[in-house]
């Protein structure tokens, strides 16, 4: 009977044993999804790849930018935040000298692209609509508003400054400021069904500029010291300035360097170019698929981006898709 | 045995279309089945799932997914949208006028004009010292940490709101109280305005009319708002003695006499209690209302929740309750004064 126990007890340990070794190459990992579109494709792909290419076993936390800063801030967790658009929330610089996360790629190639923009259609019947001056010329065809961004965005402080610099007030044009991100995103939408005028601030890529086409006001060249003035509440002399690519970062916490550090290295080749992302952001709203289809879509159809992110092991495991 | 062999067996397969032609969406589950070569087994009858429109749509092309029929709907929506439009626009435009010109007349008359004239009106619903020294308080505290011109626009969108819902919403009370048929149809109605999420009925607003209407975060307000008024009216009057009644009958007076003459005045402290109530919900809808850009002390406590700044959420969110506490107060005081008077 004794060794009947024993023998079972051995297996037992044994067992807990072979399953911790085939975890041990890698443990559990949280990452916080955004709550858009590219942010839930984007995650479900990372998820999928750690998964079963790595072994990790992945949770995924729905977030959005400022929440999951937040969180990162306090708790430490989740442990790893995809396409953070740093601009929004400059707390995020402060924790990365802190030395509490660190940023391991930008998850759009080319970067995000921020701007004032104005809808294709009207673009294409008013040419001149593409250049700043040429929208303060025709303060009238772009419907003589500007859609500012809500307060509390860090986009706002820079079109504050902006406004001022280009004054558009005095070329007779009302800014409207906005209290929401959806109803800045509606009112294009709107403009759309009906082939109205808009002018405003918007960023991409986004679901929004793959639904609607937009053409990207030009603000003049980009000055960097002007941009950074720009960016601040208080800034004396707002001056004429584009904005420079946007960063949107892949960001893991210094924890999960020390703990995974081959997940971290499959986050620091993650990044996607921005055409391939439009596409993909473009097939989910036809299809009206769910972001898991999208997945999926981006997976089977752009092999040849994300085989690069993967180590030879992982590569190896996931041969059968690619 | 599936929904495919169901349809095959009725015949319905040409109707159907060839399922092999349509385009594939895989979900992430299949694609690493497929990859695995694994193949889909066969089905026991006990696993057969639920004759959702997804999966009758596996079976037959022509049964429409669940998205098509929500895209459809989609559809449906932007299509009477110019209808609603021509009907909605002109009739709510008046609200747009009121808050603007509210807004404008409370923001650009003068602190020493606009607090004495509020103390005024305070001590004359109330008349009571006590709570005129509380409002010249908070009016004092919320200047001095200048946040009076915000509150003054919070103040003025709930005013705004709160004379419409009770406009609106005592006639609606009223008719709800002498016919039992509207109000076993309002009632559901009224449930379903407190608990939908304001922006489910928000965005499609924001298809009707422009975002940069202030008509918008007026509807949004007065909808959640008007409801305790409503119903509590209708209680009031439910609620007179039908002795009472009885002897206004007796006396010979018309329906119309009735009601304003005995009904009214004997539910008015239920009908105070609802216009309290239609208040402070009024209130609550302030930072919601400044998502879909409504001015005031809603926004600095947007500003605070998206830069992470406590303090300016916590200072903005206390001027919130500061306010709370003085409208609730200066109501109840009134709801006293016509309980007196009427006893």
């Amino acid at each position: 009977m004794k060794k009947i126990f024993l023998s079972a007890v051995s297996v037992f340990a044994g067992m807990i044993m072979m399953t911790s070794a085939a975890r041990a190459d890698c443990g559990e990992i949280t990452i916080g999804e955004m709550n858009w579109a590219s942010g839930t494709i984007l995650t479900s792909v990372a998820k999928f790849l750690l998964e079963n290419g790595y072994g990790c076993k992945v949770k995924k936390i729905p977030t959005s930018t400022v929440p999951s800063v937040a969180s990162v801030a306090e708790t430490g967790k989740p442990d790893v935040l995809i396409e953070l658009w740093v601009n929004s929330t400059p707390k995020y610089l402060e924790l990365e000298k802190a030395g509490k996360v660190k940023t391991v790629s930008n998850v759009f190639a080319d970067g995000g692209q921020e701007g004032w923009w104005v809808p294709q259609y009207l673009a294409d019947k008013h040419p001149e609509l593409a250049t700043i001056e040429g929208v303060l010329a025709n303060a009238k065809v772009v419907g003589a508003r500007f859609h500012n961004c809500p307060v509390g965005w860090g986009c706002r402080v820079a079109n504050d400054n902006l406004k001022v610099a280009f004054d558009l007030k005095g070329n007779g044009i009302e800014v409207f400021d906005h209290g929401s991100g959806e109803t800045l995103a509606t009112s294009i939408a709107t403009a759309y069904t009906d082939k109205k005028a808009w002018f405003g601030y918007y960023w991409g890529p986004t679901a929004v500029l793959g639904k609607y086409p937009m053409q990207k006001v030009s603000l003049g060249k980009v000055d960097g010291t002007i941009h950074s003035c720009n960016q601040k509440q208080d800034c004396a002399t707002p001056g004429k300035s584009d904005f420079p690519s946007a960063p949107v970062l892949n960001t893991v916490t210094v924890d999960l360097v020390n703990r995974e550090p081959e997940a971290v290295e499959f986050l620091s080749r993650f990044t996607v170019p921005n055409g391939v992302l439009s596409s993909v952001l473009a097939w989910h709203e036809e299809n009206s698929a769910s972001p898991d289809e999208a997945a999926t879509y981006f997976l089977k159809n752009h092999k040849d981006v994300w085989s690069k992110w993967l180590s030879e092991d992982a590569k190896k495991k996931l041969s059968g898709i690619l | 045995m599936g929904y495919k062999e169901i349809f095959d067996s009725l015949g319905l397969r040409q109707w159907c279309g060839d399922v092999a032609t349509k385009k594939e969406i895989l979900s992430l589950d299949q694609l690493l089945a497929k990859a695995k070569g694994e193949q889909v087994p066969d089905r026991a009858w006990w696993d057969i799932p639920f004759p959702s429109l997804d999966n009758l749509h596996e079976a037959c092309n022509t049964i429409p997914r669940t998205r098509d029929m929500v895209k459809g709907i989609e559809n449906g929506f932007l299509y009477i949208k110019d209808y609603l439009k021509i009907v909605l626009d002109p009739l709510t435009q008046p609200l747009s006028w009121i808050l603007d010109g509210s807004l404008y007349v409370l923001v650009n008359t003068p602190w020493w004009i606009l607090i004495p004239l509020f103390l005024l009106l305070v001590q004359y619903i109330s008349k009571s010292i006590k709570l005129s020294l509380f409002v010249l308080t908070v009016f004092v505290f919320l200047a001095f940490i200048d946040h009076y011109s915000f509150a003054i626009q919070t103040l003025s969108v709930i005013f705004v709101c709160t004379m419409l819902s009770v406009i609106f919403g005592i006639p609606i009370g009223i008719l709800m109280s002498k016919s039992d048929r509207v109000q076993a149809s309002a009632i559901p109605i009224l449930d379903m305005l407190q608990t939908l999420p304001t922006f489910v009925y928000l965005i499609p607003l924001i298809f009707l009319f422009s975002v940069t209407e202030s008509k918008l975060y007026g509807i949004a307000i007065i909808l959640y708002a008007i409801v305790p008024v409503i119903r509590l009216t209708d209680l009031g009057i439910r609620l007179v003695d039908k002795d009472v009644l009885e002897a206004a009958n007796a006396f010979g007076m018309k329906p119309s006499q009735k009601l304003v003459r005995v009904e009214i005045p004997l539910a008015l402290p239920n009908i105070m209690a609802g216009i309290n109530q239609t208040i402070m919900m009024a209130l609550a809808m302030v930072v919601i209302a400044s998502l879909v850009s409504a001015p005031g002390l809603g926004v600095l406590v947007l500003r605070g929740i998206r830069n992470l700044e406590l303090g300016v959420g916590l200072v903005s969110g206390f001027c919130i309750v500061l306010i709370a506490v003085l409208l609730d107060r200066v109501s109840k005081a009134a709801l006293k004064q016509i309980n007196t008077s009427s006893q």
